[in-house]
């Protein structure tokens, strides 16, 4: 275990140039067999891991730490259950292996994973991957469960009638994974000794040649045959997966879990985080103040305490809120409550025109637009993918959170709504998180109905065991999440803050800065005023929407460092104050719905033109999103 | 299509009381898989996966919304109702999952 045991602080992605000494190794394997739990040990890399079919939608490649130091690089690639590339994930995982990705050299060997609790389905993948002739390794993973279930197959003769290595792992607890490393140092060596050799000399081991394949019936028939010469005893049902399901997938219970789950994870936002948000707030405005006091009186300590502290400052404080959020997310995933979530929800998918499948990306949309948008691929048809891609920017994601929180805790009375389960600041939350639901729903039905008209395709969902989530893993989610943050506060935010400063200070008026509606900013935000002025909304938070088109928490900061350089003379720093003194309940409720719906992040755009192959679909998403947000704001500011 | 109005018609014309479709099979009853009524683009999910004529099953549980969750080979497969209407299965009593 020490061995296996990943050093810490190496934790950045490389992409490994392609060099060609190194032998490439790709894992294939279905979803959810822990592919990505193994690549993870051998290469030290943090890939997120999840136990939920199709987490893995890219391909990731990374150098393998081996013991004896040999260089040899491992590409991580999508689940898949076969490869009739019907999905764009079938058409990425088979194209790396046939070498047919531009700046990806073929594999030199396989390892195929399966899930050795389910090898009979699983192994339906070992012929195609056998067709591809090249060196392979089959794992079976999650042996350990196998064992507990009273599960057994004889690996050895396993190895003999397929033709290839067999070993057994448990990616999980790192148990077996030396062997993995094994059989990369010997991929290592034979490229080694087939280089000493001259060209054309180098013979592949023998193997044995198995039928081309035929249909699945003769496929599966065979694989039963090999599995009961192996005498393989399929592992005994999880009872506490049976037993679960049972309350979990109730008639009455599943979808009242399934509500409480969603309730309890909305209200520890705000119970949970508060104190560490305290904590991380008196940091922050310590820290500005221990500086301030310490610094000579220049330009350059206005621009490190206003610009700076001000606009950064206000933005790191939300880390909390969005570790909490991460935290639970991970839980759920993690411990395969969300396979069932999506079984759960799988009707209201359908009646909406979409798939069960497209709920994963529609979920990950909570946490980040830009990889739900990648999670898509796992959608088979092209016009749910589509109509997936386009309402995924509308359920809330991690950036919206800090401005959710701003304007709730400026705005809402923290005030008990049902009894201690739920307040209103929760409540508000929760709202905000269902209008952005109902709007990616209402404009997935309008797209199924009129752009994107199609036939409803079927719906397949494995359900893992349920597992105890891994401190490990999740750990090493929420540090990566935090990096995440804090670099985009460090770069984007930074960068914004330290521009609207300088705009807040020109043009110099008797030496000395502006007053701020003379200033550059300020005249910009005038020009804007118009345009938002029927919403409720004046000047200061015109700029704020137009600098949060970089990313949506870049508002915080933007509105820090405008008041930051404001109140410099009056001493006061609360943003929460000021904001309560420039808009009132019905703006602030419009600027929260204006959140709800636009699509203020050029990543997801970048990624949309990405994904669809050209300016066509972001385009209408942005203009789209940007009417609704509009629309709704204008309505909000009018009602309240 | 043909193949589903083909084996319709075997189903209706040939009664076999042991074949019933897998969405009208009483809970917790192992059987055995005879034919997927179903277009090739769309059964493939389910061979590619292991699911293909002559494979047990047995669906296990019902989700909230009524659809069948099946266990198939140590695979827990949650699937709409109105695919395992399309699933031709042969009860076998004696069976034991």
């Amino acid at each position: 275990m020490s061995q296996v045991q990943d050093p810490p602080g190496r934790w950045r992605r490389r992409t490994v140039p392609s060099r060609t000494e190194a032998p490439l190794v790709a894992l294939v394997g279905p979803p959810n067999s822990g592919k990505t739990t193994l690549f993870n040990r051998l290469t030290g890399l943090r890939q997120k891991v999840a136990n939920y079919p199709g987490v893995t939608v890219e391909k990731h490649l990374g150098r393998a730490r081996l013991p004896g130091g040999e260089a040899v690089d491992v590409l991580d690639l999508p689940g898949v259950n076969g490869f009739s590339a019907r999905s764009l994930d079938e058409r990425v995982t088979r194209d790396a292996l046939e070498g047919r990705i531009p700046g990806l050299r073929s594999p030199d060997a396989l390892v195929l994973i399966v899930d050795s609790t389910r090898l009979e389905t699983q192994l339906m993948l070992i012929e195609p991957v056998l067709s591809y002739d090249l060196p392979t390794l089959l794992v079976l993973n999650m042996a350990d469960e196998l064992d507990a279930r009273r599960g057994d197959v004889r690996d050895d003769v396993l190895a003999k009638e397929l033709g290839v290595t067999v070993v057994r792992t448990d990616a999980r607890t790192g148990r077996g994974v030396d062997a993995v490393r094994a059989f990369l140092v010997e991929q290592s060596q034979r490229r080694a000794s087939a280089a000493q050799r001259a060209e054309g000399e180098y013979v592949a081991p023998p193997r044995i040649q198995l039928p081309v394949i035929g249909t699945f019936t003769d496929r599966r028939n065979r694989i039963r045959a090999v599995n009961q010469r192996a005498s393989y005893t399929a592992p005994g049902p999880s009872f506490r997966s049976e037993r679960l399901d049972s309350i979990l997938l109730h008639r009455v219970g599943g979808p009242l879990v399934f509500l409480a789950v969603i309730l309890l994870v909305f209200q520890s936002i705000f119970t949970w985080a508060t104190p560490m948000m305290d904590g991380v707030e008196a940091l922050v405005a310590g820290s500005g103040e221990w500086l301030a006091v310490r610094l000579p009186d220049t330009w350059w300590r206005a621009l490190l305490i206003e610009g700076v502290w001000g606009g950064v400052g206000s933005v790191v404080v939300f880390l909390p809120q969005i570790l909490v959020l991460f935290l639970f997310l991970g839980i759920l995933e993690d411990s395969g409550y969300l396979a069932r979530a999506a079984v759960i929800a799988d009707r209201l998918m359908m009646r909406v025109g979409l798939q069960g499948r497209a709920f994963l990306p529609l979920l990950s949309g909570y946490a980040c637009a830009v990889p739900a948008i990648l999670a898509a691929r796992t959608v088979e048809n092209e016009r749910d993918r589509l109509a997936t891609i386009f309402v995924t920017p509308f359920m809330t994601c991690s950036a919206r959170l800090p401005v959710y929180a701003l304007l709730i805790a400026a705005f809402i009375p923290d005030r008990p709504l049902l009894g201690p389960v739920l307040g209103l600041r929760a409540a508000t939350l929760l709202g905000l998180y269902a209008i952005g639901l109902i709007a990616a729903i209402g404009t997935a039905f309008l797209l199924k109905r009129t752009l994107l008209r199609g036939t409803p395709t079927p719906f397949l969902m494995e359900l893992p065991p349920y597992r105890i989530p891994g401190l490990r893993s999740i750990g090493l989610r929420l540090l990566d999440r935090s990096r995440i943050f804090l670099r985009r506060a460090g770069r984007i935010i930074l960068a914004v803050a330290i521009v609207l400063w300088i705009l807040t200070q020109v043009p110099r008026t008797a030496g000395g800065p502006p007053h701020i509606d003379d200033s550059a900013l300020g005249r910009i935000g005038q020009v804007i005023e118009p345009a938002i002025a029927p919403l409720g909304f004046d000047w200061r938070i015109g700029v704020g929407l137009v600098s949060s088109l970089a990313a949506r928490e870049v508002i915080v900061g933007t509105l820090g460092t405008i008041y930051g350089v404001e109140d410099a003379s009056e001493g006061s720093f609360e943003l929460q104050d000021r904001l309560r003194r420039d808009l009132d309940l019905g703006s602030a409720i419009g600027l929260l719905v204006f959140f709800a719906f636009a699509l203020q992040c050029m990543s997801t755009v970048a990624v949309v033109r990405r994904e669809t192959g050209g300016w066509k679909w972001p385009a209408l998403q942005f203009s789209y999103m940007l009417g609704l947000a509009w629309v709704g704001a204008f309505v909000a500011n009018w009602l309240i | 299509m043909r193949t589903i109005l083909n084996k319709r018609l075997l189903l209706t014309n040939h009664p076999d009381p042991s074949l019933c479709r897998l969405a009208d099979c009483p809970m917790r009853e192992t059987v055995e898989l005879v034919h997927i009524e179903l277009p090739d683009d769309q059964a493939e999910c389910l061979l590619e996966r292991g699911v293909v004529p002559g494979c047990s099953m047995c669906a296990t549980r019902r989700s909230p919304a009524g659809d069948p969750i099946v266990l198939i080979d140590g695979m827990v497969l949650a699937m709409r109702r109105e695919m395992a209407g399309c699933l031709l299965v042969r009860r076998r009593l004696a069976d034991a999952i």
